[in-house]
C-alpha cells in the first residue's frame, strides 16, 4: 500500500492548498485549412476544431473526478492564424477569428490562443492584417487570444513592429472601452515566444509541433506557500537554502500531478503528450498567490530590496524540482507575476511598494514579463512601445521569454481601480515613471540587431 | 507442496515474530506469504507456509502455541485453498479512500456497508485517532462497470450526513506525487 503519510500529504495538497492543473491546452495545427476563399478557410477551421477538440472538456472532467484533481481551464492553441491570412484583408481576419470563437464556445473551452503573428525579423502582409485586425477581433469575440512575437535572441528586435503594437494596444483598449479595455488583456507581445506554452493569452502551436498535442500548465502557488509556512513553523531560523530545497521538493510533486493528467488526457484523445509547463500561475484567490510566497520567505513588503532575489530563488527551485520530476517540461516554466491576477501583487502595486520599474527588474529572473498591468487611458503609444522594448531587450539579451500584457484603461487615471472579474482579477491603474522621455528613441524605428553570443558578461 | 495459512493474535511484546516463525520453520516449513500489524497494542500476523510432507493443522497450531504462555495467543491454522488468489472478488481500478472528522459510532459500518452493496472490495484499511478526531485511509478495488463519479457523489453524500469529509481518488495520483518512477510506467501499471 502507498505510505499513509504520502496519502495524507497528497490529500492536503489537493483539498487544503488549492493544487490544481491550471490548464490542459490542446494544440491543433490549422495550416491545412488555408484556402483562397477566406469563408472556406473559416469554415474549415471551425469544422476541424469542433471535430478534433469535441471530447477535450468531457475527458478532462472525467479525469478530474477520477483523481480528485481539478482542471481549472480547458483551452485550445492553434497554429499562427496569420498563416491563414496571407492574401486576405481585415474583414477576412474578423471572419476567421469569429469562426475560432464559435468553435471554442461549441467545444466548451474558455479561451483559444493562436491569433498570432511572428514578426521578429519582418512582417508579411498576412501578419500585418492580423495586427491591424486586433481591435475589431478583440471587440467582437469573447474567447480568442492573441500574441505577437517582436524579438528573439537569434533575430534581434523589430522596432517597427513594436511601434505598430503600441498603437494597436491603445486601439484594442478603446475598442473594448465598455469593458474597461479588457480587449488588451487578451494580447501578449513577446520576445522569444515559446512554441508549446499552454498558458493564455500567449498560447499558440509552433511550427515544430505535432499536428495535435496536449500541453499542460500546472499551478500550485498555494501548495508552495504552505510548504514554506510549515518549514518556517518547524524551523523559524531556516536559511534560504533550506527554503529553496523545500520549494524544489514541492515543485516535484506539483509537476508530477500535471504530467499525470496531461498524459492521461492525451492517451484518451489518441494524440501525443507534449510538455508540462512548470510555471507557478496565481489566481486572484487568497491562498493562491505567488506574491504570498515571497512574503512567506520574509519579504514583508513586495517591491522592497531583495524581492528580485526572492523571485530568482523561487524560479530556480521550481525549475529544478520540475526538471527532476519530468523529462517533458517546456513552455515558460518559472514563476508568473501577473499583477491583476495575484491579490498580493495587486495590493503592493496599489500601496506603491511595487512599481513597474521593480516589476521589470523581477522579469529578468522570472518566467515572463510585465503582465496584467493597468495603465492610464491616456498613455502615449511611445510609452507602451518603450515598455515593450525594455522587456524585449531583457528577453533577447538573456535568452529567455519575456512578454508585455498591459491594459491602458480608457478614461481611467492613476489610482483608479478596475475589476475584470474571474481569473483576470482586479487592480489599480499605475503610473510609468518619465512616460514621455523616450519618444524620439522609439520613433526611430528600424531593427535592433541580434545580440552577440559571446563575451557573456 | 502442502500449504497452510496461519493467523496469530496476541498482546504485543518483543519476540512474537521469532516465536511464530521459529515454530513453523523448525517443523521444516518455508514461509511464503506474510503480513503483520499492531492495533492498539495487539499484534496480529497472517502468513502462509509450505511443507514437503503433509501436516495436520492442529500439529502446526500446537507447535506455535508452545512458544506462548497459557491463553496468551489465539492461533488459527487451516489448509491453503489453491484457488484463493483466483477468488479475489473484484477486478478493477484501485482507489484510495480518505474519511476524516470527529469520531463517532457507525462510521466503519456505514463505509463498509456502502462498499459491500456496490461490490467494491476493501483491500486495506487503516484508522488513526487524534484526540476526538479520526482519519480513515483505505485502499479499495472498484469494479470497472461502476461509474466512479456516481460512487464518489453517493459516498460523499453518505458521509457528509455524519459530518465527515470523504474522498475517493484513483491511486495513480498518489503514486505520481510520491514516487520517482516515470509517469508512463505508473500509468501502464509497471515500474
Amino acid at each position: 500500500m502507498i505510505k499513509k503519510s504520502d496519502i495524507v500529504s497528497t490529500v492536503r495538497m489537493l483539498q487544503e492548498e488549492h493544487l490544481d492543473v491550471r490548464t490542459v491546452t490542446m494544440g491543433i495545427n490549422l495550416v491545412e485549412c488555408a484556402c483562397r476563399d477566406i469563408r472556406a478557410t473559416a469554415a474549415a477551421v471551425e469544422k476541424k476544431l469542433k471535430l478534433k477538440a469535441g471530447n477535450l472538456v468531457r475527458i478532462c472532467n472525467d479525469l478530474s473526478a477520477q483523481y480528485g484533481l481539478p482542471v481549472v481551464n480547458k483551452r485550445l492553441a492553434v497554429s499562427p492564424a496569420s498563416l491563414l491570412l496571407e492574401g486576405h484583408n481585415r474583414s477576412g481576419a474578423l471572419l476567421l477569428a469569429k469562426a475560432m470563437d464559435r468553435a471554442a464556445a461549441e467545444v466548451g473551452v474558455d479561451l483559444i490562443g493562436g491569433y498570432t503573428a511572428l514578426v521578429q525579423k519582418g512582417m508579411t502582409p498576412g501578419e500585418k492584417v492580423l495586427i491591424e485586425s486586433l481591435p475589431e477581433v478583440m471587440a467582437q469575440t469573447g474567447r480568442v487570444c492573441a500574441s505577437v512575437n517582436v524579438a528573439t535572441t537569434k533575430a534581434g528586435m523589430n522596432v517597427d513592429a513594436i511601434r505598430m503594437m503600441g498603437t494597436t494596444i491603445l486601439h484594442m483598449a478603446r475598442a473594448t472601452k465598455s469593458k474597461h479595455g479588457f480587449g488588451a488583456a487578451k494580447l501578449v507581445v513577446f520576445a522569444n515566444i515559446p512554441e508549446d506554452n499552454p498558458f493564455m493569452a500567449g498560447a499558440f502551436l509552433g511550427s515544430g509541433e505535432p499536428e495535435y498535442v496536449i500541453n499542460v500548465g500546472v499551478s500550485g502557488p498555494g501548495v508552495v506557500k504552505r510548504s514554506i509556512d510549515r518549514l518556517i513553523k518547524t524551523r523559524p531560523d531556516c536559511s534560504l537554502g533550506e527554503i529553496a530545497e523545500e520549494v524544489k521538493h514541492t515543485a516535484f510533486r506539483v509537476t508530477r500531478s500535471g504530467e499525470l493528467m496531461g498524459r492521461e488526457v492525451a492517451a484518451r484523445l489518441g494524440i501525443p503528450f507534449g510538455v508540462v509547463d512548470l510555471s507557478l500561475a496565481p489566481t486572484p484567490r487568497v491562498g493562491d498567490s505567488v506574491g504570498e510566497i515571497y512574503m512567506a520567505m520574509g519579504i514583508s513588503k513586495l517591491g522592497a530590496p531583495g524581492t528580485t532575489a526572492a523571485v530568482a530563488l523561487l524560479n530556480d527551485a521550481v525549475k529544478k524540482g520540475g526538471a527532476f520530476a519530468s523529462s517533458s517540461v517546456g513552455g515558460m516554466s518559472g514563476a508568473f507575476i501577473p499583477v491583476m491576477e495575484d491579490h498580493a501583487l495587486a495590493r503592493a502595486v496599489e500601496e506603491g511598494t511595487l512599481t513597474i520599474e521593480k516589476l521589470e527588474a523581477m522579469t529578468a529572473v522570472c518566467s515572463v514579463g510585465l503582465d496584467m498591468i493597468l495603465l492610464p487611458g491616456d498613455t502615449a503609444p511611445e510609452t507602451i512601445c518603450g515598455l515593450i522594448m525594455d522587456e524585449a531587450a531583457i528577453g533577447m539579451i538573456n535568452r529567455k521569454t519575456t512578454g508585455v500584457r498591459v491594459i491602458p484603461v480608457p478614461g481611467r487615471k492613476v489610482g483608479d481601480r478596475v475589476d475584470f472579474g474571474g481569473l483576470f482579477g482586479s487592480g489599480t491603474v499605475t503610473n510609468v515613471n518619465c512616460p514621455d522621455g523616450a519618444a524620439v528613441f522609439v520613433n526611430r524605428g528600424g531593427h535592433i540587431p541580434a545580440p552577440i553570443q559571446s563575451l557573456g558578461n | 507442496m502442502n500449504r497452510y495459512v496461519v493467523s496469530v493474535l496476541v498482546a504485543d511484546r518483543v519476540g512474537i515474530l521469532r516465536d511464530v516463525t521459529s515454530a513453523v520453520t523448525d517443523m521444516g516449513a518455508n514461509i511464503d506469504g506474510f503480513s503483520q500489524t499492531v492495533v492498539a497494542g495487539y499484534f496480529t500476523v497472517i502468513l502462509t507456509t509450505s511443507f514437503h510432507e503433509p501436516r495436520s493443522p492442529e500439529s502446526i497450531r500446537e507447535n506455535i502455541l508452545r512458544n506462548f504462555g497459557p491463553d496468551e495467543a489465539a492461533v488459527v491454522v487451516q489448509p491453503y485453498a489453491a484457488d484463493a488468489v483466483g477468488r479475489i472478488p473484484v477486478k478493477g481500478a484501485r482507489y484510495i479512500v480518505t474519511v476524516t472528522g470527529v469520531d463517532k459510532p457507525g462510521i466503519l459500518k456505514t463505509i463498509t456497508g456502502y462498499f459491500a452493496d456496490k461490490g467494491i472490495n476493501v483491500e486495506d484499511w487503516f484508522v488513526e485517532f487524534d484526540g476526538g478526531n479520526v482519519r480513515h485511509i483505505g485502499e479499495v478495488s472498484v469494479p470497472k462497470l461502476l461509474d466512479i463519479k456516481q460512487v464518489q457523489e453517493e459516498f460523499q453524500h453518505l458521509l457528509s450526513a455524519m459530518d465527515m469529509d470523504s474522498f475517493i481518488q484513483h491511486e495513480n495520483i498518489f503514486k505520481a506525487t510520491n514516487e520517482i518512477g516515470a509517469i508512463g510506467a505508473i500509468l501502464s501499471g509497471g515500474r
